[in-house]
């Protein structure tokens, strides 16, 4: 039961960070009572092109922009059922050399991201097991980043308070398949000028960030005697509301944010070192609108233990 | 198991109230509604315009007397149509008050900011300018940028206060009182006052702006008719002016936008942007007599900056763009230069949140209102502040935006004059938190915009001017804290502007209105 990696990548995903790290938002594993988990990530995405709307293009006043991020976490298991987990990243963004706009990038403490777990249902069904999850979290900036400084902004600038369904249905053999849904309900981030332009004037500092849709699908399996967990998998960010970037401008929060992405991600535990694993993963965005072209990779080891 | 999913269910649900209810409806416009005003200004007939030569010089009709079957059958038709109003109508009343120049106002600064995108370049690396012939682009016409924006407003509000003043002129010539006074049965929608009805005030506000910002804004014809349609039949709506009242108050709205927009075809606006063997020759002029010259470092390069001729457009009341142009800045190596050189390289590296947020206040940038329109919002809370009447709030706007089109004027002459070059291309590797914009350093815009604004609103509410003076100091060292221009850029700027707006504050003092 030490394999609740996913999990806490996932939940760490709930907060404003979730279209930055695009991670496997969760999984339907849980740790015991009294474990506890450090998890520590490194993700590095960066884009050359965006979505202008739904019209895909390169913008030399950006280049490329490089966004880097350390996610620190913690996981305990409250009960068997019952799991929390906070994560607090720390992002940096910038433009490559040469570009034609000259912004410097920003580097910060984004959002504390808190989230609870907790297993429905978990039974044998056939030759498999049929788990069932429910996942509430919430986020918050804990430094005064400006999230009006797209795209060199670190996150949404406002809360956010997610709540995820989660279904697994895992054959004995290994291989297994999950769906997750989520409703982000996102609050107004408060900008540092009090008129702004969003499909006509408003008059104060304060930002809509649109709510959003989250689907999350996973297949994968697990080999080496239940030590390798290898998965494909889909995350999409579809904001419900919004407006578009405005030709060859800065985005800014009010934007609809969608986009759909793709990646594998490759898992293991060492066996000579009890409670330590370490993963890999790999995910492009193939679509989207109001968002950049993201490639990104991550690197992440994991540590666990009874209290 | 089962009690534990419920209680979890009603904790998430009581969590998303908590969130949405904190989410309160965001104001789009000024939050205001009919007020008494101040004062009637009773003589501002008699108070010198700006375009005509007198407030005669467009004539009216003697109204029909308010005994007359032409007026009885006016005021019946009003008084049916007051008897059923429909919500949107109710709503219409609502939005446009008895002080409707503000919202016009406001209709000004959303259309500048909803034009205000630069264009971007096209997939070989040239740009294409946006083309008055052909508006539709893209890239669609306007660019509506700083100078664009101030000329737009100095046109409309100069003209809406020669039409008021006509306006009033009338009113007071021919006493036809409101309706509400000729039948106490009338219950008009805002404050009941003695200002004459004939001709409407309002529809001199709604025509002229109509015209005129169809001009500024091709593209908005249909949006400014159908608002200026919406305008005019809520005076009848609100019961304070006849049809008759209406139609002389549009002849003279029309006039004065025909006036104004001649003159705007004329003062040398449609040269502003000057191709690029122009542009070069400048350049070079520049790099003769001085050995220094901005260059655009934009990816790809933009081949002319923005409207290098806009220091030649008409002045209102400078005589000569000379005589305020301020003296040559400090030589790059010069010690006053170096030590601006690493101020700016210190406020970069050593950002504070307090530098930061004056930096995005003031920026004013890309698809927004513009510093002027900045600075059209604040007169805007300050005739609301202090209850100006249309009158008087057509003569703030005009001295406002005069006093600012000339700042802009001059401003862009110095520019383009010493063509002095930006932080970013003298020190190595430097970085900004604020968009370096397409044209020459010395002096700043935002400056000269902000300086030449607050001195006119600091003439026109002396108990604000050491409050506006601040802003204005705030918002010239805002564009230093963004990295994108040199102390003294800003405090020559400053001076600059309070240089410029006194030749349109001497000419305030003897309009007669003081």
């Amino acid at each position: 039961m030490r394999k609740y990696l996913l999990s806490a990548i996932a939940l760490l995903s709930l907060g404003a960070v979730a279209p930055l790290t695009a991670q496997t938002p969760s999984d339907a594993i849980m740790m015991k009572q009294k474990e506890l988990c450090f998890a520590l990530i490194y993700d590095h995405g960066s884009w050359n092109q965006y979505w202008e709307g739904t019209y895909l293009r390169s913008n030399q006043t950006v280049a490329t922009l490089t966004r880097k991020m350390v996610m620190p976490m913690v996981a305990i298991g409250i009960m068997d059922q019952l799991n929390l987990f906070v994560g607090m990243p720390f992002v940096k963004t910038e433009s490559s050399e040469p570009n034609g706009g000259r912004f410097q990038g920003v580097q910060g403490f984004q959002d504390l991201n808190i989230a609870v777990k907790y297993e429905m249902l978990k039974k044998q069904l056939g030759k498999g097991k049929l788990a069932v999850l429910a996942t509430g979290g919430y986020a918050t900036p804990i430094t005064n980043y400006l999230s009006d400084y797209r795209p060199y902004s670190i996150g949404n600038g406002t809360n956010e308070l997610s709540v995820r369904g989660i279904s697994e249905y895992k054959l004995d053999k290994g291989p297994y398949a999950r769906v997750a849904v989520a409703y982000l309900f996102r609050g107004q981030t408060k900008a540092e000028r009090d008129y702004y332009y969003n499909n006509g004037s408003y008059y104060t500092p304060w930002m809509d960030v649109p709510d959003a849709w989250e689907i999350n699908g996973v297949a994968g399996i697990w080999m080496l005697d239940n030590s390798l967990k290898v998965e494909v998998n889909y995350y999409g960010l579809k904001s419900t509301s919004g407006d578009d970037v405005r030709p060859y401008n800065a985005p800014q929060p009010t934007n609809k944010v969608q986009f759909d992405q793709v990646g594998f991600l490759g898992q293991y535990y060492v066996k000579k070192v009890k409670g330590l694993g370490v993963l890999a993963y790999y995910n492009q965005v193939v679509n989207g609108r109001n968002w950049g072209k993201f490639s990104s990779f991550g690197v992440g080891g994991t540590y666990q233990f009874k209290i | 198991m089962k009690k534990n999913s419920v209680a979890s269910c009603i904790c998430v649900c009581i969590c998303m109230l908590f969130i949405t209810s904190c989410e309160d409806e965001l104001p789009t416009m000024a939050n205001y509604s009919a007020y008494a005003f101040a004062g009637l200004d009773v003589n501002g007939g008699s108070w010198t315009p700006i375009l005509l030569t007198n407030s005669d010089q467009i004539s009216v009709a003697t109204p029909a007397a308010v005994t007359s079957s032409e007026y009885v059958a006016e005021l019946a038709s009003l008084k049916s149509t007051m008897a059923s109003l429909k919500s949107d109508q109710r709503r219409a009343i609502e939005y446009w008050t008895n002080n409707p120049i503000l919202r016009w106002n406001e209709i000004t600064l959303e259309l500048i900011a909803k034009y205000n995108l630069i264009p971007g370049p096209n997939d070989d690396g040239t740009y294409t300018l946006p083309n008055a012939a052909a508006p539709e682009g893209p890239p669609a016409f306007p660019f509506a940028h700083p100078p664009y924006a101030v000329r737009a407003l100095a046109y409309l509000s100069v003209a809406q206060f020669d039409g008021l003043i006509t306006a009033w002129h009338y009113k007071y010539t021919f006493n036809r009182p409101a309706p509400y006074q000729v039948d106490n049965s009338i219950n008009s929608a805002y404050n009941q006052n003695n200002l004459p009805s004939y001709p409407s005030d309002g529809a001199v506000l709604a025509t002229s702006a109509r015209d005129i910002l169809t001009v500024m804004f091709p593209l908005e014809k249909e949006y400014l008719k159908g608002k200026a349609e919406e305008h005019l039949k809520s005076l009848i709506w609100a019961g304070i002016n006849v049809a008759s009242d209406i139609a002389a108050g549009e002849f003279i709205g029309t006039e004065v936008a025909k006036l104004a927009l001649d003159r705007a075809s004329k003062d040398g606006m449609n040269k502003a942007q000057c191709p690029k063997s122009v542009s070069d020759s400048i350049k070079a002029a520049a790099f003769n007599r001085f050995g220094w010259q901005w260059d655009n470092l934009e990816l790809p390069t933009r081949p002319v900056g923005l409207a290098p001729l806009f220091g030649k457009v008409k002045l209102w009341n400078v005589p000569t763009v000379e005589e305020v142009r301020p003296g040559v800045p400090p030589a790059p190596g010069s010690i006053e230069y170096n030590a601006s050189l690493k101020e700016l390289v210190d406020i970069q590296n050593h950002m504070t949140e307090e530098k930061r947020r004056i930096a995005n206040y003031w920026q004013d940038g890309l698809s927004t209102y513009t510093p002027p329109g900045h600075w059209n919002k604040i007169a805007k809370d300050y005739l609301l502040k202090y209850k100006g009447n249309p009158l008087r709030a057509a003569r703030t706007f005009a001295y406002l935006n005069m006093a600012m089109m000339d700042g802009g004027i001059s401003c862009w002459d110095t520019k383009y004059y010493y063509h002095y070059p930006r932080p970013i291309q003298q020190i190595p590797g430097f970085k900004t938190i604020a968009g370096t914009p397409n044209f020459p350093s010395y002096t700043s815009g935002h400056s000269v915009f902000s300086s030449s604004g607050a001195e006119v609103l600091a003439y026109i509410f002396p108990a604000e001017a050491s409050q506006v003076r601040a802003w204005a100091v705030e918002a010239a060292e805002s564009r230093i804290y963004g990295g994108i221009h040199w102390r003294f850029d800003a405090e020559v700027g400053t001076t600059q502007g309070k240089n410029v707006a006194k030749y349109t504050i001497d000419r305030a003092k003897q309009d007669g209105a003081n």
